[in-house]
């Protein structure tokens, strides 16, 4: 190894060595998860408009993909130091589309979450939650010798306050949750005092019922059917019935891919965004659920691994906060659909059909990469 | 690039909460897969099928009603296919619904305010489709297939509707439409008393005739079969058939559609030459009591119905003061006229009044026993016939005769005589709207507020006037029971079941209603009477007929309401049977014709008959009279 390097240029040997350190294992998890939702985009398409509707669901997908694929380079090559210059900007840009968003938005289930342009949807609050990671790790990193300190812990509260607000008013309770989520995964691995959260928790939880009471009637609802979902089969409930009716029929083994008859019917709500989970569990039964967790499992393991080996704080929190954000997204996602997390929009990552969520996630896989391939000093 | 304190770690990286972070995600995802194991491997099966009972729906498998064929095989009721415009109201938005309807009614060419308001009358569940308009053609249906996209809500369905048809396979309703009747949609009420029998909101139900009397043999079994549905509630594909549906069983009606043709035929000759607004032919074999012709004039169009008529077309119907959706052979009843007097007689010499032999005077004007002097009855003969037994008065038709045998057997014998021949009550044909009639009793005058019918009440009574009054088949049926030697019969109309192609599989038995009790001399007497009417008597001008067998009857004529062109109308009668082969004593054709409210002398029934005979058994025609001049028959 000595000879080659020693004969290669700088630039040279340290971009080779970089690339080396490219994490196939992230990628290859990744596209397994894209693979899963095309195919079962693919399921949920057919459902609306047959074979047509289901390949056009998965060119689509294929689409965002490949746009997002390229943002994935784009970020993986280059330092993710770069972005700590750019907080301040990233920050105005957040609060700036999330206050567009609620004052122009487009209507989606009587919320606005999206802005058409050029006749794409555009749902800033996706590509939101990725950049405020970015700017809380910077954030924290930046406070790295305060770290245990009730300021530091108030100044990311509150950091993090208005864009959670601003989503929470769209009202998008599901990516107000994400926020919190990403707050709290981050401070706990930031090293935080455990003392100063705990009451800070408290504070929050017993802020609780007012937030309850801010919801719209639907959202609360919705929010509670998980307790007993047959209080109103035919209601408020109606979704979470048919849904977990779904994921029990699926069985062992499923009904087939394109078979499941609660899917193919229409009796699944939105089933290719938000309850893409039932799809998966009817058609491909527990197998195919188990092996959906298992890939989510190895990436969260795998972004741990990065966070553990990040060469400073900025990775870390970096890694952390996403670890922390797909987490909570697969838990509360799938928990909805199986009747243990209240019912709350948020896409199920790479898997849900949506490009704006593709895309973000794509980046935020990038900048993982770019984490990943900084690790090290370069050895010369 | 060039900072040299890059690789450094400086990450204050704790591997307790980094331990802790994947331990909790362990747990959580472990907490996912249990679940998710207890959902579909542990309790699988139990949502399975709580799934397949939320989106799957019973529904009714319609089985075909059955068809219906003549005594000779002819099939008479078809089934055939026919565009239904339908729809389903959740699929119709409300600001569009009158677009839509005005659209559907402008292709099927129809009123649109006759589809609006079928569609407010339905009651069901908005997923069911409504029958908006039966019967489209076959144009409109492609025009408003083609236009179903501007559509939304609006189903063409093919259905099998109702065709009747005449004796050459004809689409005639006109022919057979009181013996057949119609069906039409159910209503509310009757679903709800009928729905557990199978009924479905939608459907159609016997109306009139034997689609009415028949409903439960022609509707068959509806089965079930599991259909799945999609979330809106539209069934789609079958699961599994859960019953089959059982077809309608086929009837064969005791009707000769030819012979009923040719009824038809001589009654509106008759009706048409003289100016009448209602008749009725009934033809019967008097062995069995089964109706071969059941003619009631003016007719009404059932294939009307099949679709559904239109409200004004029913108007014309119900408008009609000759009322043709009544079958008056079987719905009305009318003063018999003379032809009661077989009543009066075989009671009479049942009752010992009489005996075959003796004579008895006659008068040109009855007095009433106890009444005042110069208060008498006529005979239609105002001379009076001299001294006459009971065939001769029978033959000649003496009505100061029958005076006589009614004052001397009394309202009670003569009332008990009638009802045990029949009259007063119901005959039980499988027809709906038979009306009993009335027959002189002392209840009917304690119903009038007097202790008793007055003596000429009672003397008219028995010359089948005044409180006696008679459907056309109570009098047949009479008559039959005389032919037949003192069997009344239960008239039939359905003869009973036969497979796909009309041949006859399962007979149903002629029912006996029973027994006169009179001696066969006495019925020998009042047959010679009515033989006696033909050749020497009143109906002498049907005498020479070249007519296979020996034919007996009697005429009637009975005067009612106001005098027009000078004359009091009358209802005429002529009941007759005869055997229909040469040799044989037994009559297997008993016939009666009744025509309502004539104003022309003679007795137009008579030759009805005469020509209804002539034509069912070939014979030459020369002997009709010209029906322009009546004069030559005696009108009694």
């Amino acid at each position: 190894m000595g000879a080659v390097a020693a004969t290669s240029t700088l630039v040279d040997n340290v971009r080779g060595r970089r690339w080396r350190a490219f994490d196939l294992q992230l990628f290859l998890y990744v596209v397994l998860l894209i693979g899963f939702g095309v195919v079962m985009g693919y399921s949920a398409g057919f459902a609306e408009a047959g074979a047509g509707g289901g390949l056009s669901q998965s060119v689509k997908t294929l689409i965002w993909t490949s746009i997002g694929l390229i943002i994935f380079f784009v970020a993986a090559s280059v330092d993710y130091h770069w972005l700590q210059t750019l907080t301040v900007p990233i920050y105005a840009t957040v609060l700036a589309l999330l206050t567009l968003t609620m004052l122009i938005g487009t209507s989606l289930f009587g919320a606005q979450m999206s802005i058409t342009m050029a006749g794409l949807d555009f749902q800033f609050s996706e590509v939101s939650k990725v950049l405020m990671v970015v700017v809380l790790a910077s954030f924290l990193a930046s406070r790295r010798e305060r770290i245990g300190k009730l300021s530091t812990l108030v100044g990311a509260g509150l950091l993090m306050a208005i864009p959670t607000f601003l989503v929470f008013k769209q009202p998008d309770l599901g990516t107000a949750l994400v926020f919190v989520a990403i707050l709290v995964g981050m401070l706990f691995m930031s090293g935080a005092s455990i003392g100063w959260m705990a009451l800070l928790a408290g504070a929050t939880v017993a802020a609780a019922p007012l937030a309850v009471q801010s919801l719209q009637d639907y959202q609360r609802a919705r929010l509670f059917c998980f307790l007993d979902p047959y209080a109103d089969p035919q209601g408020a409930c109606y979704q979470l019935v048919q849904a977990l009716n779904a994921v029990g029929s699926g069985g062992l083994f499923g009904q087939g891919l394109t078979a499941g008859r609660q899917n193919q019917l229409g009796f699944l709500p939105v089933q290719s965004t938000d309850f893409i989970f039932t799809v998966v569990a009817e058609e491909l039964g527990f197998a195919g659920s188990i092996v959906l967790l298992v890939i989510f499992g190895l990436l969260i393991w795998r972004i741990l691994a990065i966070g553990w080996g990040a060469r400073d704080m900025l990775g870390m929190m970096v890694a952390m906060g996403l670890a922390s954000m797909l987490l909570f997204q697969i838990m509360v996602n799938v928990g909805m659909v199986i009747g243990i997390m209240p019912v709350t929009g948020i896409p199920l990552p790479f898997v849900t059909y949506g490009g704006s969520s593709m895309i973000s996630l794509l980046f935020a896989m990038g900048i993982l990469q770019s984490v990943r391939m900084h690790a090290r000093k370069p050895t010369f | 690039m060039a900072d040299l304190n890059e690789g450094r770690h400086d990450t204050p990286r704790s591997p307790a909460r980094f331990i802790a972070f994947g331990v909790a995600a362990a747990v959580l995802f472990t907490t996912l897969g249990g679940r998710l194991f207890q959902l579909q491997v542990v309790n699988g099966d139990q949502y399975a099928a709580e799934a397949e009972a939320m989106r799957t729906v019973e529904v009714a498998l319609r089985s075909p009603r059955g068809l219906v064929f003549d005594r000779q095989g002819r099939p008479v009721v078809v089934n055939v296919p026919s565009w239904t415009v339908k729809i389903r109201p959740a699929d119709l938005p409300a600001e569009e619904t009158t677009q839509v309807l005005r659209r559907v009614a402008e292709l099927a060419e129809v009123d649109w305010r006759a589809l609006r308001a079928r569609l407010r009358a339905f009651q069901g569940s908005p997923f069911e489709l409504v029958p908006i308009e039966r019967g489209i053609s076959r144009q409109a249906a492609l025009l408003i297939g083609e236009e179903a996209e501007r559509l939304p809500g609006v189903v063409v369905e093919v259905e099998p509707v109702r065709q009747y048809l005449d004796e050459l396979g004809r689409v005639d309703g006109r022919l057979l439409s009181h013996v057949l009747g119609y069906v039409g949609p159910i209503n509310l009420q009757e679903f709800t008393d009928l729905g557990t029998d199978g009924y479905l909101r939608d459907d159609l139900i016997g109306r009139a005739g034997i689609e009415a009397t028949f409903e439960r043999e022609l509707r068959g079994t509806y089965g079930t079969e599991l259909k799945e549905r999609d979330a809106r509630g539209r069934p789609l594909k079958t699961i599994r058939t859960v019953q089959e549906a059982k077809p309608g069983r086929n009837l064969m009606l005791t009707v000769d559609a030819r012979m009923q043709r040719i009824a038809t035929q001589s009654l509106q000759w008759g009706m048409r030459a003289v100016g009448l607004q209602q008749g009725v032919t009934i033809v019967m074999n008097p062995q069995t009591g089964e109706i071969l012709a059941m003619v009631s004039l003016p007719a009404y169009d059932n294939n009307k119905f099949a679709t559904g008529i239109s409200v004004d077309d029913y108007a014309v119907y119900l408008n009609d003061p000759a009322k043709p959706l009544r079958n008056h052979g079987i719905a009305d009843i009318y003063p018999p006229g003379s032809t009661f007097k077989l009543v009066t007689g075989l009671a009479a010499l049942e009752e010992g009044v009489t005996t075959a032999g003796r004579p008895w005077p006659t008068y040109g004007c009855y007095q009433i026993p106890d009444a005042p002097r110069g208060q008498c009855l006529f005979d239609w003969n105002r001379a009076g016939f001299g001294p006459l037994n009971m065939t001769q008065a029978y033959a000649v038709s003496s009505d100061t005769f029958f005076y006589q045998m009614a004052v001397a057997l009394g309202v009670d014998r003569l009332g008990q005589w009638a009802n045990h021949l029949g009259f007063g009550e119901t005959s039980g044909i499988r027809l709906p709207g038979e009306a009993a009639g009335i027959v002189a009793s002392r209840e009917w005058a304690r119903a009038q507020g007097r202790e008793d019918v007055f003596t000429g009440e009672l003397a008219q009574a028995g010359i089948g006037q005044n409180v006696v009054a008679v459907t056309p088949l109570q009098l047949l049926n009479a008559y039959a029971a005389l032919a037949n030697g003192g069997r009344l019969m239960e008239p039939m109309i359905v003869r009973g079941e036969t497979d796909d192609s009309g041949r006859l599989t399962k007979a149903y038995r002629p029912r006996l209603i029973r027994r006169i009790d009179a001696s066969q001399t006495n019925l020998q007497t009042m047959r010679i009477g009515a033989r006696e009417v033909i050749t020497t008597g009143h109906a002498y001008n049907i005498r020479d007929l070249r007519l296979p067998g020996a034919l007996s009857g009697k005429t009637g004529t009975a005067e009612f309401g106001e005098r027009r062109r000078g004359v009091l109308p009358f209802h005429s009668w002529f009941v007759a049977y005869l055997p229909s082969q040469a040799g044989a004593t037994d009559a297997d054709l008993a016939v009666v014709t009744f025509s309502y409210s004539a104003v022309v002398p003679g007795n137009v029934s008579l030759e009805v008959v005469k020509y209804f005979l002539q034509e069912w058994y070939g014979l030459e025609r020369d002997l009709r009279l010209d029906p322009r001049d009546f004069s030559l028959v005696a009108a009694n």
